[in-house]
């Protein structure tokens, strides 16, 4: 028993980065119909921005994270202007390259601007683990999961009591209609994608003394998460969490009790079954073409 | 083809001949046989995503498998007295890595025919990665991570092909590959393929059996990707999973993307661009990648549709509004003598979560006949025509064709029974012309599969000059003449109705049914319909006519079925229902109930 | 106007592919290597060790008069890229010789053409796979072109084993090795050199590229009563595996190769490194003589940062002078260079100075299992480990020696 919860809880926090991750999919994807693939680079730069403000800096983390969360949303409302408006009406699938382009050019800045040596990043809290009985945790990773709970109520309250958040929910279910009402799709669209860059950028602060901080940290991340996301449904934020807490537990357990060499392939398999069955993820909603 | 166009091509293929024996060294022919590898498998890619709209991210986990097939079974067949002799060890490889390759596909086509959109692209994310790690964990079989080393070298008996003479090997294969991707885009089967990217729908209410096309294309798909990773093994003489990870699968798309997707010659050209590129700007090594990112942003900018499609660039000619002009006076030797069948609706229920959307409906509609349906809206005429159609089943009850029960379980059942259909919301193919979309409706009577596609032949030539013909008296017959060629995209809304009524006829249906047809049209176009619908009928074709606008139904219907919150209230002649009581109040409105 | 703009950037860029121009009396020596993209400090070392030796020896008047000129190329970690670079370097740039990339799959891929086709030297200052100087060419007993002056697979792993079963006194040994790259074919010496010398592993893990966690292999190795854990594995996932065992509190020694042989290790994984063994060429910590001092010093002035991984660029440095040694006696043609470095005896070098032949014909490594150290992790350096008649110790520094507690490898 030790044995199971110990695995599937060291797997659990990364879950939750998968989950602060995919939410950022599924916003953007909502108002724009578009995928920013390049999301787990995104992740990177938080880290890396993290890297230079606490380590190299020395500034205090909480304010190092409201300097992270900024400039990422700054960074997110350019790129959005140059690599996502132009493309919104092209009908092609050009947003595929145009985002993936700009992550190119922020890993490649990330190296020349950072190095290429995997940098640590000391723990924001004690590196003392928490214990629970017999299992132990990083603080680091209860201190994600805590982040991630409070990102989801604040994400679940701001869309169902906020004006703006209604706003969203409508732009997300038609644009046309929206502007119609006299709600600025623009503003929204380009919020939601510089929102969805605001949480890469959290998730890369969070995640970076777990991990280490290096130009190509992101890129595997950005891809669980993607899944994550079209696994729970994109349109269905809600489930995402507990999706990416779900598979982050399940990547801990085959570890334990298989290999970890099996984990992605056990794993990644069980996410065509699920598509299989359920074409529009977990918590989606069937979208007929209606005839 | 253009003169032009002819000498420009004829100077290429000189110039990729004559090239390894004028370039000094080897570099520039490796790097010419990796461009033609790169481009066979975008060739590949280029059918599934850029012709038939299904965004695959996995084509370099099925190069792995040609490359991995052949690698290993050339090795254990060298040893062979046999094969050490001929060397057909290495031919035999890349032929079964081809063909393994291409089971792969279908492998993959079965989860990725249930998903679109973002959801297919991450199956063929997660199908690519769980064979990487395959590769990369069972090092047993595959090597692991350091792979294969040693992959027999390409030999024709004793001779040993240095790499100028591969690179005519690889030439040939690629030139077939551009062979088999414009016979297959310009077959009809191609244009199955590139309508069923517009509207899935759209094609399988003709018939095409859209499952069996995708598992089809995903498996000729593979196949491409299959020959580029053998050709790729026997050049490298080693293999590892390093070369077919994910971001292998995303330059592929890449590739394709800048190239034009959907164009023939974009995949090479997007292939030659992206590995070139890197090399040349060795110079510019840490900035790599920056000007990589750039470079892309700014051809999107200027190109959004890749390099070819701004180069193929359609001449579009402007239409002016016009009427459409008179129908023949001749009915189309297609539907001359068409067999109207009796179509009957037997107790019918359907509901929806809790709406009862139909409520035991039983209709008969009399060959040959115009039998019109009326209701509010939201009465059930749709649901009743999705379920006659096969794209609905019914909660019980059954429907009968000629006293036989049909058992419809989809779309192109209902067309093969001989159904055929028009829809609420139009369903033609983006801007493929007028004539092509009738084409596709002759599906059914086609022989053509993705096979005859690529074999091609006289008879497969004549059957198009056949449905060609035949096409082209049924948009004359809808008086859509002088618009034949031109994108269905640009036509007037009333024009597009008519487009489809055309391709629901090249099906040489025995029950049409036609869903609100005359929303959208004035008046001038309207009666233009009515016409049609007569002559039509005149033909011997049984239709169904779902409508709200009582002038037009008033004047071509033999009977009228009322529907009003998904049951029947009345039924019989047009005279009889305009004067109907119950009809009246609750649809027809107090003027004419005055009357 | 727009399609012509574009056609001619197209035009522009590729105008752009033609090289540099180099004097014609240059000598040119090529490398390509990961020098963006994941692992690329190892590329960027090499380069910077080899750029070290060239500017010294060109100071000095260069060989024979001749400038000597690095030409470099970065291959993404790509080995299609590698074996395009390779014959690009030599076909069109011309180079006399060549420096060995940064991964084994790279070299893997070019070692058929080196052999084959391009026929220069290749000197490779890492990549460990046996395969690459035990290669086809040599079992057919043709010239084989590639050399190194890194430690080779099967000799790393036998010293490793070597020392923890005799000279340490473990039995139960457990195996947690990285499953990509070198993990694969060092997984498999070590269990044949445990095999060989009548043991079985008691546990045999491994880990993957992206793992951050290695808690159910540890807790899996610890409650099969591992004595020590031997690894192959690079910076990052160690790091990783480090942090997990400070997080599980597992004291278990623990050995890797010389992955983690460099500053780059302390620098990622901080103070609960310590205690870490690693087995290597060559440390810059610990007693140096001041041919290394100076050039650590000379390393540091010119890019302002302390070496990372030490073993890359002194071996890059010595590959380098090798190839002088060799040019100045028997000229610049590839083939010549060959047959030269078949036949050095004797060497004065940073990695150690040679007084048998750096390479014979048929021994292609210029170091064997004799030439490797076992060093510990100690506060941020690498210092050798040493043993006398009371165990292993370090020397911290001229007067303290402290000994080293085997079951977690603390000092006593």
């Amino acid at each position: 028993m030790y044995f199971f919860l110990q695995v599937a809880l060291s797997g659990i926090a990364t879950g939750a980065i998968y989950g602060l991750i995919a939410v950022g999919y599924s916003l953007t994807f909502l108002t724009t119909r578009i995928l920013n693939f390049a999301l787990g680079m995104w992740v990177m730069l938080g880290g890396m921005l993290t890297l230079s403000l606490v380590v190299r800096l020395g500034i205090n983390p909480a304010i190092s994270l409201v300097v992270v969360l900024a400039a990422m949303t700054l960074l997110g409302l350019v790129a959005e202007r140059v690599s996502v408006f132009p493309f919104l009406r092209a009908g092609s699938d050009v947003w595929v390259m145009s985002t993936l382009a700009v992550g190119f050019l922020l890993i490649d800045f990330a190296e020349i601007i950072w190095g290429r040596t995997p940098a640590k990043v000391p723990g924001f809290l004690s590196n003392q683990p928490v214990r629970l009985g017999p299992i132990a945790m990083l603080p680091q990773q209860v201190a994600i999961l805590v982040v991630a709970a409070i990102v989801f109520v604040a994400l679940d309250l701001f869309f169902r009591r906020t004006l703006l958040g209604k706003a969203f929910r409508a732009v997300a279910h038609s644009g046309e209609v929206s502007t119609l009402m006299g709600i600025n799709v623009r503003r929204i669209q380009a919020g939601s994608f510089a929102g969805a860059c605001a949480l890469a950028g959290l998730a890369g602060f969070m995640v970076v003394p777990l991990t280490l901080a290096e130009p190509q940290m992101g890129t595997v991340l950005g891809l669980k998460a993607f899944a994550i996301a079209i696994i729970a449904g994109l349109a269905a934020p809600r489930g995402i969490l507990l999706c990416g807490l779900g598979y982050g537990a399940l990547e801990g357990l085959i570890s334990g009790y298989f290999y970890t060499g099996i984990r992605d392939i056990l794993g990644f398999s069980l996410m065509i079954v699920v598509l299989y069955f359920k074409p529009e993820g977990l918590f989606g909603h069937p979208q007929e073409e209606r005839a | 083809m253009s003169r032009a166009r002819i000498g420009i091509a004829a100077l290429v293929v000189i110039a990729l001949i004559a090239a390894p024996a004028v370039l000094p060294g080897t570099y520039y022919t490796y790097l010419a046989i990796i461009v033609f590898i790169y481009g066979i498998v975008a060739i590949g890619l280029n059918i599934l995503a850029g012709y038939a709209g299904q965004l695959s991210l996995g084509h370099a986990a099925l190069m792995a498998v040609g490359a991995y097939t052949t690698a290993l079974l050339s090795k254990a067949l060298a040893p062979v007295p046999f094969f050490t002799a001929t060397g057909l060890h290495i031919w035999l490889g890349i032929v079964v890595g081809t063909v393994a390759a291409a089971l792969f596909g279908a492998l993959l086509a079965i989860p990725a025919l249930r998903v679109r959109g973002p959801y297919l692209a991450m199956v063929t994310i997660a199908f690519g990665w769980v064979i990487f790690k395959i590769l990369q964990e069972w090092s047993s079989f595959t090597g692991g991570d350091l792979g294969i080393s040693g992959v027999p070298k390409p030999r024709i008996a004793s001779l040993t092909l240095i790499i100028k003479q591969y690179y005519y090997v690889v030439l040939a294969m690629f030139i077939i590959a551009l062979a088999a991707q414009y016979r297959l885009v310009t077959s009809q089967f191609g244009l199955r393929l590139r309508a069923m990217k517009y509207s899935e729908i759209g094609v399988a209410s003709v018939g095409v059996n859209v499952f069996r096309v995708k598992v089809a294309v995903f498996t000729l798909s593979a196949a491409f990707a299959g020959l580029g990773g053998a050709l790729f093994a026997h050049q490298q003489n080693y293999i590892s999973p390093d070369n077919f990870q994910f971001f292998s699968s995303v330059f592929f798309l890449l590739a394709v993307l800048f190239g034009g997707a959907g164009t023939l010659l974009g995949p090479i050209i997007g292939a030659a661009v992206l590995t070139l590129l890197p090399e040349m700007l060795h110079d510019f090594d840490t900035y790599r990648l920056i000007v990589y990112g750039v470079f892309i942003l700014i051809t999107l900018y200027l190109l959004p549709n890749g390099v070819m499609g701004a180069l193929e660039g359609r001449g579009r000619k402007t239409l002016t509004d016009r009427p459409a002009g008179a129908s023949a006076e001749v009915a189309p030797r297609w539907i001359a003598k068409a067999e109207g069948a009796m179509l009957e609706v037997r107790n019918i229920s359907r509901s929806f979560g809790g709406l009862q959307a139909l409520r035991n409906v039983s209709v008969q509609i009399a060959p040959g006949s115009v039998h019109a349906l009326i209701g509010p809206n939201g009465a059930g005429k749709t649901t009743l025509i999705n379920i006659l159609t096969g794209f609905y089943q019914a909660d019980s009850g059954e429907v009968a064709m000629d006293g036989a029960v049909l058992h419809l379980r989809s779309l192109s059942d209902a067309a093969l029974a001989g159904i055929a259909r028009t829809f609420q919301t139009i369903k033609l193919f983006g801007d493929l012309a007028v004539l092509d979309h009738v084409m596709v409706g002759f599906a059914r009577h086609s022989q053509v599969g993705i096979l005859g596609a690529l074999v091609g032949g006289s008879r497969l030539r004549s059957e198009a000059e056949r449905h060609a013909a035949d096409a082209r008296q049924l948009i004359q017959f809808v008086g859509l003449h002088q618009f034949e060629n031109a994108p269905a995209s640009q036509l007037a809304y009333g024009h597009r109705r008519l487009v489809e009524i055309a391709r629901a006829l090249a099906l040489r249906p025995k029950v049409l049914l036609l869903d609100e047809p005359a929303a959208g049209l004035v008046a001038q176009e309207i009666e233009a319909l009515a016409d049609v619908i007569r002559r039509l009928r005149d033909c011997g074709v049984t239709i169904l006519l779902v409508e709200h606008h009582m002038d037009l139904i008033v004047s071509v219907s033999d009977r009228i079925t009322v529907l009003d919150y998904g049951e029947v209230i009345a039924e019989g002649s047009p005279a009889a229902i305009q004067k109907d009581p119950r009809v009246v109040t609750a649809y027809l409105g107090k003027s004419l109930a005055a009357a | 106007m727009r399609r012509l703009l574009t056609l001619c950037a197209v035009l522009v860029t590729g105008a752009l592919a033609i090289p540099n121009v180099a004097w014609a009396q240059d000598i040119k020596i090529g490398f390509a290597g990961a020098l963006t993209g994941p692992a690329s400090y190892v590329g960027l070392e090499i380069k910077r060790g080899a750029e070290i030796a060239i500017d010294e020896i060109n100071e000095k008047g260069g060989v024979k008069g001749h400038k000597l000129v690095l030409v470099a190329r970065d291959d993404e970690h790509n080995p299609v890229r590698t074996v395009a670079q390779y014959r690009e370097l030599v076909e069109r740039e011309n180079v006399v010789a060549m420096i060995g990339a940064s991964n084994s799959a790279s070299m893997l891929a070019v070692t058929p053409i080196v052999n084959d086709t391009l026929q220069v030297p290749v000197i490779c200052p890492t990549t460990d796979a046996t395969a690459i100087t035990e290669n086809d060419a040599k079992k057919e007993g043709r010239d084989s072109y590639l050399f190194r002056v890194g430690m080779y697979g099967t000799g790393q792993a036998n010293f490793i084993v070597d020392t923890m079963v005799k000279k340490f006194g473990y039995n139960k040994i457990g195996l947690l090795n990285w499953t990509g790259g070198w993990g694969v074919t060092g997984r498999a010496e070590l269990l044949r050199r445990v095999k060989e010398l009548g043991l079985t592993p008691v546990g045999d893990e491994t880990f993957e590229n992206s793992d951050t966690d290695m808690t159910p292999q540890l807790i899996k190795l610890r409650q099969a009563g591992a004595e020590a854990i031997l690894n192959y594995g690079l910076v990052r996932e160690n790091t990783f595996l480090v942090q997990t065992k400070s997080k599980l509190s597992d004291e278990t020694p623990f050995v890797s190769a010389w992955g983690i042989a460099g500053p780059a290790f302390w620098k990622a994984a901080g103070p609960i490194a310590e205690g870490v063994l690693t087995s290597t060429t060559v440390t810059i910590d610990g007693p140096q003589s001041p041919e290394r001092v100076a050039f650590i010093e000379k390393y540091r002035a010119r890019y302002n940062q302390n070496l990372e991984g030490p073993v890359f660029v002194i071996g890059a440095y010595d590959a380098i002078y090798l190839y002088k040694f060799v040019m100045e006696r028997d000229g610049t043609d590839p083939k010549a260079i060959r047959a030269g470095l078949e036949n050095v005896p004797s060497f004065k070098g940073l990695i150690k100075n040679f007084d048998r032949p750096v390479f014979t014909h048929d021994r292609h490594n210029s170091l064997t299992e004799d030439d490797m150290i076992m060093t510990r992790w100690t506060n941020g350096a690498m210092l050798p480990v040493n043993f006398d008649a009371k165990g292993p110790y370090v020397q911290i520094d001229a007067n303290t020696r402290k000994y080293i507690d085997k079951k977690n490898l603390s000092l006593m």
